[in-house]
């Protein structure tokens, strides 16, 4: 599913609960309804889609969020959320260790499937972990430790103060817009080999036929 | 009751000679009749017989998967071979998962069982004597924090409705109220109920206990069992736990519900079905309030038909799309308008499926949502992909998609915004939250005296209409009285044994006048003074105004693509 008007496409994943609408809510409308609202009421379902213009330097570039659900029987359709997606959030609760072991989950996934999709670890809620260091359940180097391993980068967000949420899609459009000034030669001499090998099949295929 | 049985024994009797014939048949032709259909027919007795031989299903089965076949033979890219392959190795990860699950989830039932079992055996020792302690008002028992505490507590007993499911080896999946964790012991009553008289060959189907009744229906690996001291009878509490099976196949396919039992038999269900416990709760919320459900029918928004042409006009021509097969507006649980691809229609069953997502789920008032949907009466064995969007800012007008390509979001998206734009631009989105703020109309608007309130179900078109409940049903107490009435109307005129044409009933507060034929059902709710000609004479008028509404009340012209 890549889209049309959509330059670049980003995917967030992790547990249910762990505030990816949240986050997109937040970077996108710039509003937060976690204090208002009952979590419950506004759970995921499927894939909500957003999209958000940004300029870099003078450069304007759309990204298409799709935030998924986080409820596991959404977990077999996943993949058509995250096909194509040149970057994925993945999303874990700082206070909450079993959704980091599903952010490894992801990881995994991502890395068999997707292998050009660049990886942002998002721990979430840090407001909490701020008034309570007690609640922080997963240790920055323990992060830092699986983003070198990945080659991913980490932030830790609020959506509720709006720390750090709009670094995130910055840093992949500007990403974005590096990798396109690295790569129209070699996207070229992709475009010609694929041609010629489909001219070739069809020759074959016609001497066949006769 | 035996007088009512009497009263319209009569009534049916007397209707043989011509006079009366005469005086009820003035409108020959029912109102809300249209020849295409627009939804499946339905007739919601032929639904129970065939669910409860448990044929239904298979019949249903492979509707999607000739859609895709069709799809992939028109265009055969690599891409989209891709894509169904993705699609079938999608799915065994999340078994894998599943199988993890189970011995964790082994343990801690067994672990609470122990716990419980003292407690249980009390619940069902009071559940089955039936003899509420009078000294105790629920009044004083405010329920506490605990959960556990919660179920044994006598509000949870006195309940008016339960609903529970099951699986096959008792473990709890689901619970009306208070949490299934702590009601282990109670549900591992209940299935050893249904698999003693299982042994035997035989099926369990319900209990009369005092004023309760314990419906229980087996289907799939999986126990429903509803429990009620409303007017609801047996048949109509199988019905509602249907609703309740469908709702499990619309979350994840018959398919993989089958496939999930096949490998694990002890399986835990409420992993994969975790986050939709809301569906499952609005949805007998819904059936509570709302009489579509009861009437396996649809209400549609009151609208003027040439609004309503030009909302499903704008569809047809925005939205036609490969492999889109339904599109419809939903404006607060009522039906706007429905397009559907040709040769397949939309049951009503599903269509309240379809609103309970809309109506159970806040998340896609914030943005335009793309999400798997089982239709269990369109076909159990898949899911489609629906686009889901409001297309008003107040969030009371949603548009969905349905599609079997799984890849169309971005092109029905564009849909999306070409049909609000020209909605828009033909003011119909105005009329549709003009007609939401009329609030439908009262019953005095038809001018019959004597008339409290009405359903009346066009059989042919599966829809319903019923005016606003006024006085005196505007407290939640009347409406609910009205509700049971409703239920003991339907009942009388739908019972198995001996289904019933007509029925007059003079109850203690009002007279009761059900009426059932080959194009309509008619429920009636008069005054307690009404005579008998007065009821008959108020009907036929009321048939003639809704002949003279019908073309805002109903949808008449099926549309497709």
């Amino acid at each position: 599913m890549s889209g049309a008007k959509v330059d670049i496409k980003v995917v967030l994943l992790g547990k249910a609960y762990t505030g990816k609408t949240s986050l997109v809510e937040r970077y996108i409308h710039n509003r937060f309804s976690g204090d208002t609202v009952p979590y419950q009421n506004v759970i995921t379902i499927g894939a909500a889609f957003g999209a958000k213009t940004v300029s870099i330097g003078n450069k304007n570039v759309i990204i298409g969020i799709w935030d998924t659900a986080g409820s596991e029987r959404y977990e077999a359709m996943s993949r058509i959320y995250y096909r194509g997606a040149k970057a994925a959030i993945i999303c874990y609760d700082l206070s909450d260790r079993s959704s980091f072991d599903r952010a490894r989950f992801w990881i995994g996934e991502l890395q068999k499937h997707e292998e050009n999709c660049q990886i942002h670890l998002c721990g979430t809620k840090y407001d909490l972990i701020v008034d309570n260091p007690d609640l922080r359940k997963i240790q920055e180097r323990e992060t830092f430790a699986l983003a070198q391993d990945v080659r991913g980068k980490v932030y830790e967000t609020s959506s509720k103060t709006g720390k750090d949420v709009s670094l995130i899609f910055t840093n992949i459009a500007s990403d974005y817009i590096s990798s396109l000034r690295n790569k129209p030669a070699q996207e070229n001499k992709e475009h010609l080999v694929a041609l010629r090998n489909a001219s070739s099949k069809r020759n074959f295929c016609s001497g066949c036929k006769i | 009751m035996a007088t009512d049985h009497r009263e319209a024994e009569q009534l049916v009797n007397t209707s043989d000679s011509d006079l009366q014939e005469a005086e009820f048949v003035e409108t020959n032709e029912a109102p809300g009749r249209c020849d295409s259909a627009v939804f499946a027919k339905t007739d919601d007795l032929d639904d129970l017989t065939l669910n409860i031989t448990n044929g239904v299903i298979q019949n249903h089965r492979g509707t999607i998967t000739s859609l895709i076949r069709k799809r992939s033979k028109r265009s055969n890219t690599p891409r989209d071979q891709e894509t169904d392959a993705d699609l079938t190795n999608n799915s065994n990860p999340s078994e894998q998962d599943i199988a993890n699950s189970i011995e964790q989830s082994e343990l801690s039932s067994e672990l609470s069982e122990d716990e419980d079992v003292k407690n249980g055996l009390e619940d069902l020792s009071l559940q089955d004597t039936e003899s509420a302690p009078e000294e105790a008002p629920s009044v004083t028992l405010i329920p506490s924090a605990s959960e556990s505490d919660y179920v044994n507590s006598l509000e949870w007993k006195q309940q008016k409705k339960h609903i529970f499911i099951l699986s096959e080896s008792g473990k709890p999946i689901y619970s009306r109220h208070g949490s299934e964790d702590k009601l282990v012991t109670i549900m591992g009553v209940m299935q050893a109920l249904v698999s003693f008289v299982q042994d035997n060959k035989d099926n369990l189907r319900s209990i009369v206990a005092g004023d309760h009744t314990f419906v229980f229906m087996n289907r799939d690996h999986l126990t429903f069992v509803g429990i009620t001291r409303g007017r609801e009878s047996t048949q109509q509490m199988l019905l509602q736990l249907t609703y309740m099976y469908n709702q499990v196949i619309s979350v994840l396919t018959h398919s993989a519900l089958t496939r999930i039992f096949k490998q694990h038999r002890n399986c835990d269900l409420r992993r994969p079905l975790s986050g939709s416990e809301k569906f499952f709760d609005n949805l007998l919320n819904l059936m509570d309030v709302e009489p579509g459900l009861l009437l396996t029918s649809v209400r549609c928004l009151p609208l003027d038909s040439s609004v309503r042409d030009i909302v499903s006009q704008t569809i047809v021509q925005h939205a036609k799309v490969k492999d889109l097969v339904f599109a419809l507006i939903i404006a607060q649980n009522q039906l706007v308008a429905l397009v559907r691809m040709k040769r397949y229609y939309l049951h009503p069953m599903d269509l309240h499926l379809i609103i309970n997502l809309i109506n159970a789920s806040e998340s896609f008032k914030a943005a335009e949502s793309w999400t798997p949907i089982c239709l269990p009466k369109f076909d159990a064995g898949g899911f489609l992909q629906a686009y889901v969007s409001y297309l008003d800012e107040e969030c009371q007008t949603c548009l969905l998609l349905l599609s079997v390509d799984i890849e169309a979001f971005y092109t029905l998206s564009e849909c999306c915004t070409k049909i609000k734009e020209r909605l828009n631009r033909y003011n119909a989105l105005t009329a549709i939250s003009n007609s939401l703020q009329r609030h439908s109309y009262s019953v005095q608007q038809c001018s019959i005296g004597d008339l409290r309130h009405f359903l009346y179900k066009a059989r042919s078109t599966a829809q319903y209409t019923s005016p606003e409940l006024g006085p005196p049903y505007n407290t939640p107490d009347q409406q609910d009285r009205l509700f049971g009435l409703y239920h003991f109307l339907h009942d009388k005129v739908h019972s198995v044994s001996r289904p019933l044409k007509l029925l007059y009933h003079v109850g203690q507060y009002e007279t009761l006048l059900g009426w059932v034929t080959q194009g309509f059902e008619l429920y009636a709710v008069f005054g307690p003074l009404v005579t008998k000609n007065i009821a008959i004479h108020a009907v036929n008028k009321l048939l003639r105004w809704i002949k003279r509404e019908e073309d805002r009340l109903f949808i008449l012209s099926s549309v497709t693509f």
